[in-house]
C-alpha cells in the first residue's frame, strides 16, 4: 500500500531563553541576559504511514509528541530532516479557531471552516452534513455566546470532523462533550478511517489508542523507543511509566505522612492525657495506649520502606510496638482502605487464629503479603491494636497511603485470577 | 509560486476575516455599522471648524482639499500600524492551526481597504455637495490610484507584522512614525511649499505620489500626471515584493516566537 505520511530523520531544537527580552532596551541593555539553552525536542525521528492507517502517538508530557504533530501541520518547521504528507491535511488541534461569539453558529461554520482551507462551495455543500452532526438544527442561528460549553465544543468538532481530509491529525481533543457525542465522534472517525482516510492521533490516554489505532509509536526524549501494533507498545509504555513512578525517590512521600501524622498523634494524646480511659473514637488515632505502635513500615522484599508498589509484588508490613502496661493478650491487626475510606480488606491476629500473649517491652511483629493482589490505585493503610475483648489500645487510622501501579487493566480493587472459556 | 496558489486557495477565509472584522468592529455600539460613514463625517467637521474659523488658510474649500487626502492617508497609516500587530493578535491561531500566514495581514490591510471604500460614499457625497463638481474622465483614474495605495498598503504590513513578531517594539515605534511620515506627506499642505533641497525626499516617500493623485482626481478635476502614477506603483510594487518574501523568510518560526 501507498504512503500518506513519509517522515525522514526529522530533528527540531527550542531556544528556551532565561530571561527573554522581545523589546529593542532589553536587547541592547541586558545584552547578557539574553542567555538561552538549546533544548533538543525531536533527535532524529523517521516514520511513515500508509494511506488509510490510523497511528497513535504517545509519550509522557515534553517527550516531542505535540512537536511533531505541530511539524506535520507545518505549523513549525524541522531544523532538518523531510516531512512529505500525500492529500489535504486537516488537523483537530484546536477546536472552534476563529469563532465569534456575537456571530450566529451558521456563520461561525463558514470563518471556521475557512480557516480550514475550505472554499465557499465546500462548504456550502457540507453545511447540513455538519449541522446534522452538531445536533444543534434548533439553534444554528443563534450568536455563538448564547451556547453552552459543550454546544461550543460539539460545533466546532462537527466542522473539524467533516473537512474531508485525506489525512487527519488529532491531538488530545477527543475528550470533549458527552458520552454520547464522543462516542458519534469515534464512529465517524471510523467511517473516515475505512474510507482510507489516514489518521494521526496524539494523546497520553492510552485507552484511545488501543481502541482505535492499528499501529503506534512510543516516544520518550525526542526518540522512537518502541514502534508497532498498539496494544505491544501501550504495554510497554504503561510498564517503563510504572517504573518510572516507582524509581521516583518515595521517600520524601513517606516523611511527609509521618510528619502529618506526628501532628494528629500530638492531638491524640493531649486528649488522652486529659482524661486517660476515654477514647475518643472519632479520632484518626485512639485508644488507651497500654500498648502503642510506635512505627509502622511497608517493605518490599529487599527490605526498602516504601509507599508505592506494583501489583503482585510481595510485601511486608512490619509494625513496631512499645508496651506501657502488659496486658494478657494482644491483637495486632491491619487494613486496606480506599479513598473513600471504605475497608477493602481488614484482618488481625485474632480472626487467624494466633495467641498473642508474653512479648518484650519493645518489638516488631510483621505479616507477609506473598503478592499483593490490590491493582493501580491510591489506597491507604490502617494498623491498630487492640486487646482480647477488642478494646482498642492503639488505633492508627489512615497511618499512612500508598499507592499500587499495575501492568494489567483490570477493574476495581482486587486481581482475581480467572479464565475465560468457551 | 506556490505560496501564490495556496493563499489564493484560503481566498474563502480572507473573505471570512474581513467579514468578521467588518461585522465585528462596531458590534454592540448603538449606531453599529454606521459608524463607518459617521466617523468621517465627524472629522470633516472638525477640519471645517479648524481650518474655516480658527487657522484660516487662502485655499479654497480647504476642508475638500484635506477631506480627499485624509481619507485615503488613514487607511494607508491604519495599514501600517494595525497590520503590524495583526499577526502577533492572531498568535492563538497561529499556534494551533496551519494555513498560510499571509492570510492575516492581507485579510487586515483588505478590511481597512473596504472601509476607506466606504468612506469614500461620505467623499463622493462631500465631491457632490460642496459644489466642485466631478470629473468623469479623471474618475476613471480613481480605482487605479486605489490599486497602487492597496499594493503599497499590502507591502509595508507584510513587512511590519512579520518583524513584528520578532521585535515588539515595532508596533509602538511605528505609531511615531506613522505620525512623522503624515507631516512628511503633502496631506495638509501642497508639495509646492516644500523646500527644494528637501524635495527629493518627497519624492521617496510613496505615499506622496498616491496622495497627490487622490487631490488631481477628486479636487483638481484632472487626469494625474503619468509619471507621478507610475512611481508609485513601481515603489508599492517594490514594497510589496520585498514583503512577500521577508514574510516567508520570518513566518518559519513564527509558532515558536510568539
Amino acid at each position: 500500500m501507498e504512503n500518506a505520511i513519509e517522515v525522514k530523520n526529522i530533528k527540531k531544537s527550542f531556544k528556551i531563553y532565561f530571561d527573554k527580552g522581545s523589546q529593542l532596551k532589553e536587547r541592547l541593555l541586558f545584552h547578557k541576559r539574553n542567555r538561552y539553552e538549546v533544548r533538543e525536542v525531536l533527535r532524529g525521528i523517521s516514520f511513515e504511514v500508509k494511506k488509510g492507517e490510523a497511528l497513535g502517538l504517545i509519550g509522557h508530557n515534553g517527550c516531542g509528541k505535540s512537536t511533531t504533530l505541530k511539524l506535520l501541520t507545518k505549523i513549525m518547521y524541522a531544523d532538518s530532516g523531510e516531512i512529505i504528507m500525500h492529500g489535504r491535511v486537516s488537523s483537530l488541534i484546536e477546536l472552534g479557531a476563529g469563532f465569534h461569539p456575537d456571530m450566529s453558529g451558521r456563520e461561525n461554520i463558514y470563518t471556521n471552516a475557512s480557516i480550514f482551507g475550505l472554499k465557499k462551495k465546500e462548504i456550502d455543500s457540507r453545511l447540513d452534513d455538519i449541522i446534522n452532526f452538531s445536533e444543534l438544527n434548533d439553534f444554528i442561528d443563534n450568536p455563538v455566546r448564547t451556547y453552552s460549553s459543550g454546544m461550543y465544543m460539539r460545533l466546532a468538532f462537527s466542522v473539524a470532523i467533516n473537512v474531508n481530509a485525506d489525512i487527519l491529525l488529532i491531538d488530545e481533543i477527543l475528550a470533549v462533550g458527552d458520552t454520547n457525542f464522543q462516542t458519534k465522534c469515534f464512529n465517524r472517525l471510523r467511517e473516515l478511517k475505512s474510507n482510507g482516510v489516514t489518521i494521526i492521533i496524539v494523546t497520553h490516554d492510552s485507552g484511545t489508542i488501543e481502541k482505535f489505532c492499528d499501529r503506534a509509536i512510543w516516544l520518550n526524549d525526542g526518540l522512537i523507543v518502541k514502534e508497532g501494533r498498539s496494544d505491544k507498545v501501550i504495554d510497554a509504555y504503561m510498564n517503563f511509566m510504572n517504573q518510572k513512578k516507582i524509581d521516583r525517590n518515595p521517600e520524601t512521600e513517606i516523611l511527609q505522612t509521618e510528619e502529618k501524622n506526628s501532628e494528629k498523634e500530638t492531638d491524640a494524646d493531649e486528649k488522652n492525657k486529659s482524661d486517660d480511659d476515654i477514647i475518643d473514637y472519632s479520632a484518626n488515632r485512639f485508644g488507651l495506649k497500654y500498648i502503642e505502635i510506635t512505627k509502622a513500615e511497608m517493605l518490599d522484599n529487599s527490605g526498602k520502606d516504601k509507599r508505592i508498589f506494583r501489583t503482585g509484588e510481595s510485601l511486608t508490613i512490619k509494625i513496631n510496638y512499645h508496651i506501657n502496661k502488659p496486658l494478657d493478650e494482644y491483637v495486632f491487626g491491619f487494613g486496606f482502605y480506599n479513598l473513600n475510606g471504605d475497608c477493602l480488606y481488614g484482618n488481625n491476629t485474632q480472626i487467624d487464629r494466633l495467641k498473642i500473649d508474653n512479648i518484650n517491652t519493645d518489638g516488631t511483629i510483621s505479616v507477609d503479603i506473598e503478592k499483593l493482589p490490590l491493582l493501580s490505585g491510591q489506597y491507604i493503610l490502617n494498623v491498630a491494636v487492640v486487646d482480647s475483648d477488642g478494646t482498642p489500645m492503639d488505633f492508627y487510622r489512615n497511618y499512612c497511603g500508598f499507592e499500587v501501579v499495575s501492568d494489567e487493566r483490570n477493574m476495581g480493587y482486587f486481581s482475581i485470577r480467572h479464565n475465560w472459556r468457551l | 509560486m506556490k505560496t501564490l496558489k495556496e493563499i489564493f486557495d484560503y481566498r474563502q477565509m480572507i473573505f471570512s476575516l474581513v467579514r468578521k472584522d467588518l461585522r465585528g468592529r462596531y458590534k454592540g455600539s448603538f449606531l453599529g455599522f454606521m459608524w463607518t460613514f459617521i466617523n468621517p463625517l465627524l472629522q470633516l467637521i472638525v477640519y471645517t471648524v479648524v481650518f474655516s474659523l480658527i487657522l484660516k488658510t487662502d485655499t479654497e474649500r480647504y476642508y475638500l482639499y484635506l477631506f480627499v487626502a485624509l481619507i485615503p492617508w488613514i487607511f494607508f497609516s491604519s495599514s501600517l500600524t494595525g497590520g503590524a500587530s495583526s499577526v502577533v493578535a492572531q498568535k492563538d491561531l497561529i499556534k494551533k492551526i496551519y494555513f498560510p500566514r499571509q492570510v492575516i495581514p492581507i485579510s487586515y490591510v483588505t478590511s481597512c481597504f473596504v472601509n476607506m471604500l466606504l468612506s469614500f460614499i461620505v467623499v463622493f457625497a462631500v465631491v457632490i455637495f460642496s459644489g466642485n463638481g466631478i470629473n468623469p474622465l479623471a474618475l476613471l483614474c480613481l480605482p487605479v490610484i486605489m490599486f497602487a495605495e492597496y499594493i503599497l498598503a499590502l507591502g509595508t504590513a507584510l513587512i511590519a507584522s512579520s518583524v513584528t513578531v520578532y521585535f515588539r517594539d515595532l508596533e509602538h515605534i511605528l505609531g511615531i512614525i506613522s505620525m512623522a511620515l503624515m507631516y512628511m506627506t503633502p496631506i495638509m499642505y501642497d508639495k509646492a511649499i516644500v523646500p527644494e533641497n528637501l524635495l527629493p525626499i518627497f519624492n521617496l516617500n510613496p505615499m506622496t505620489h498616491i496622495i497627490e493623485c487622490y487631490r488631481a482626481v477628486l479636487y483638481y478635476r484632472t487626469v494625474p500626471e503619468l509619471s507621478g502614477l507610475l512611481s508609485s506603483f513601481v515603489l508599492g510594487s517594490v514594497f510589496l515584493v520585498a514583503g512577500h518574501f521577508l514574510f516567508i523568510r520570518l513566518q518559519r518560526h513564527f509558532a515558536e516566537e510568539l
